[in-house]
């Protein structure tokens, strides 16, 4: 008798959960399929029809182009690739030679310098924003692609540097002795031996950081006033100011599906690496 | 003896460009923030004088800043309440109900976090809206008068309406955290309390909650930091503060000082509080939390 309760309310407490997790799973998938289909609409579709209701025919693709052309999203898009590959190029660079030092050759404060890149992890960026930008003005680096680079990198290393330490620790002893008993020296072991053996842990920083900075948008509105310095994200948050004086939001939907393209292929192609990056992050 | 120069100077090189890079764009900017909080500067270089604590006697008068604190508190209570029991309920509905499609749900529920939060607050103003939104057209069906409610318009519902698009965009990475941890518990656990004939929800609280403690207690400590430094992006793209301060962060107060108003020692000022704020909030939620787990264990 008793079991039976239990067996049923079991399957009612599956059931429930099940409906739940849908109802959840909808929450999340509509709002990004509303966005997609408002990218087709005209204005007069927003303002007269449901919400919901499917975009009419023919299908506004010219929004896209708008967007794209009319808006600059063509040059935010050039910018925000440029700064984040090579922001995080140079992270992954900076963060790796440092935490193969930190992870293989102990010194009389290796430790604590390894707690200095982990505690500003801690440390809320905000605070360092005022003069952060005006040290970028002294050095000229302000409304420049190089200013946001380099903030984006600093950004990124104690994260990255945090990441690679564990990976470089958990590489084999013997690789390097191999290397070294082969006669190469402590530049070739580290870059054709050990850098390529970190592969896993360099993909991780490198995806993580390039999320990061391509969706960043305090640093980006704080030190780039310049319209033709703008990334995607200033540009987005721009555009969406100005519909407050004339309304495009087709247009204005298609940036935002556009924005959101290039780290949903990240995630549909690194799943498993985005996954395992932002968990260690938050495991320290 | 040529080996040990080697060796030094090869670490030298590693460690300098990094350490230097750090040193010039992370610590000295954090360090300077703080020098500069005891000044009175517009930020022109020639009227920086030297007020001590100042810029601290007048933020600990200035009601806007209280507001500030009390609505960061308002999205941390939120968001940890709002995330961690939902983020739980998922991991447990995915791995002790054996309900299919872990992976599906895995997949789906994380893909809010790699979203920018720009992306994440105008999509949501838009759901938001008054005339064209999603929500407020929903709700029309349930009304005679079509609903026309400027959810972030009015102080009642703005911080609100703030607090609910970051609990959608948190929940998939706390998801991801506690189903790992789940499934880190020995299945023997779970069938000798079967045999036993615990109930699901004893098995709950006896044996999932406690053995994923660390990791709950380390979702909360990540929600609390992250909220306290990092929520002003969302509140800055949603409605820059307003509507009359009502969704007012220490962070977007911080911005307002500093790049609209020009009032550089006052932001710095704020930004050291966020600085104390979330070290001493790490501090006592580590300790409640702890007293929670060896009670429990």
């Amino acid at each position: 008798m008793n079991l039976i309760t239990t067996k049923r309310n079991h399957r009612f407490l599956k059931l429930l959960s099940q409906f739940i997790l849908l109802l959840w799973t909808t929450a999340i998938l509509y709002p990004l399929l509303w966005t997609a289909l408002g990218a087709l609409k005209n204005n007069k579709q927003f303002m007269l029809e449901k919400p919901w209701a499917l975009p009419k025919l023919p299908l506004l693709w010219s929004n896209f182009a708008d967007v794209w052309n009319r808006y600059h999203f063509n040059e935010y898009f050039l910018n925000s690739l440029i700064v984040t590959v090579v922001s995080t190029f140079l992270a992954i660079l900076l963060s790796a030679t440092t935490a193969y030092i930190l992870a293989r050759f102990a010194f009389k404060g290796s430790q604590v310098l390894f707690y200095v890149y982990l505690s500003a992890m801690m440390i809320p960026m905000i605070l360092g924003l005022v003069p952060l930008f005006f040290l970028l003005n002294d050095m000229g680096l302000i409304n420049k692609l190089g200013g946001l680079i380099i903030v984006y990198t600093a950004w990124a290393l104690p994260f990255s540097v945090f990441v690679m330490v564990s990976f470089f620790k958990s590489l084999p002893k013997e690789l390097e002795e191999a290397a070294y008993i082969d006669g190469a020296g402590y530049n070739r072991t580290f870059f054709q031996v050990m850098f390529p053996l970190a592969r896993s842990g360099v993909i991780t920083i490198g995806i993580m950081n390039a999320l990061n900075t391509w969706n960043e948008y305090l640093m980006g509105t704080v030190f780039v006033n310049d319209p033709g310095k703008y990334t995607v994200p200033v540009g987005i948050a721009v555009m969406q100011a100005e519909m407050q004086f004339r309304t495009e939001w087709g247009p204005l939907f298609a940036g935002l599906l556009l924005s959101m393209l290039p780290v949903m292929v990240m995630y549909v192609l690194f799943q498993r690496h985005i996954v395992a990056g932002v968990t260690s992050g938050a495991v320290k | 003896m040529i080996n040990t120069n080697k060796r030094t100077w090869f670490i030298l090189s590693f460690l300098f460009p990094t350490f230097l890079f750090f040193t010039v764009f992370t610590i000295y900017p954090i360090a300077r923030g703080m020098y500069i909080s005891l000044f009175d500067w517009s930020g022109s270089s020639e009227f920086m004088t030297y007020v001590g604590f100042h810029n601290f006697v007048e933020l600990a008068k200035d009601s806007i800043l209280w507001k500030a604190v009390a609505n960061d508190y308002f999205l941390v209570a939120g968001k940890v309440i709002g995330i961690v029991v939902l983020a739980t309920f998922f991991a447990v509905a995915v791995t002790r109900f054996k309900i299919r499609g872990a992976k599906f749900y895995r997949i789906i529920f994380f893909m809010p976090n790699i979203i920018s939060v720009v992306v994440i607050g105008v999509l949501w103003r838009f759901i938001y809206n008054p005339n064209i939104g999603i929500l407020n057209s929903l709700l029309s069906i349930f009304t005679e008068e079509p609903v026309r409610t400027p959810w972030l318009g009015q102080a009642g519902t703005a911080l609100w309406s703030i607090l609910w698009p970051s609990i959608w965009a948190g929940v998939g990475f706390y998801f991801l955290l506690l189903v790992a941890a789940i499934l880190n518990i020995p299945a023997s656990l779970y069938e000798a309390a079967e045999m036993d004939g615990a109930s699901e929800g004893r098995q709950f609280w006896s044996i999932t909650v406690p053995l994923i403690w660390e990791q709950i207690k380390v979702s909360i400590l990540h929600i609390a930091i992250t909220t306290l430094n990092g929520s002003f992006v969302m509140v800055w793209i949603m409605t820059e503060g307003g509507p009359d301060n009502a969704t007012q962060v220490m962070g977007s107060y911080l911005y307002q000082m500093g790049f609209k108003q020009f009032h550089m020692g006052y932001a710095s000022a704020i930004g050291v509080m966020i600085l104390v704020i979330s070290l001493i909030t790490t501090l006592v939620l580590q300790r409640l939390l702890r007293r929670d787990e060896t009670q429990l264990s």
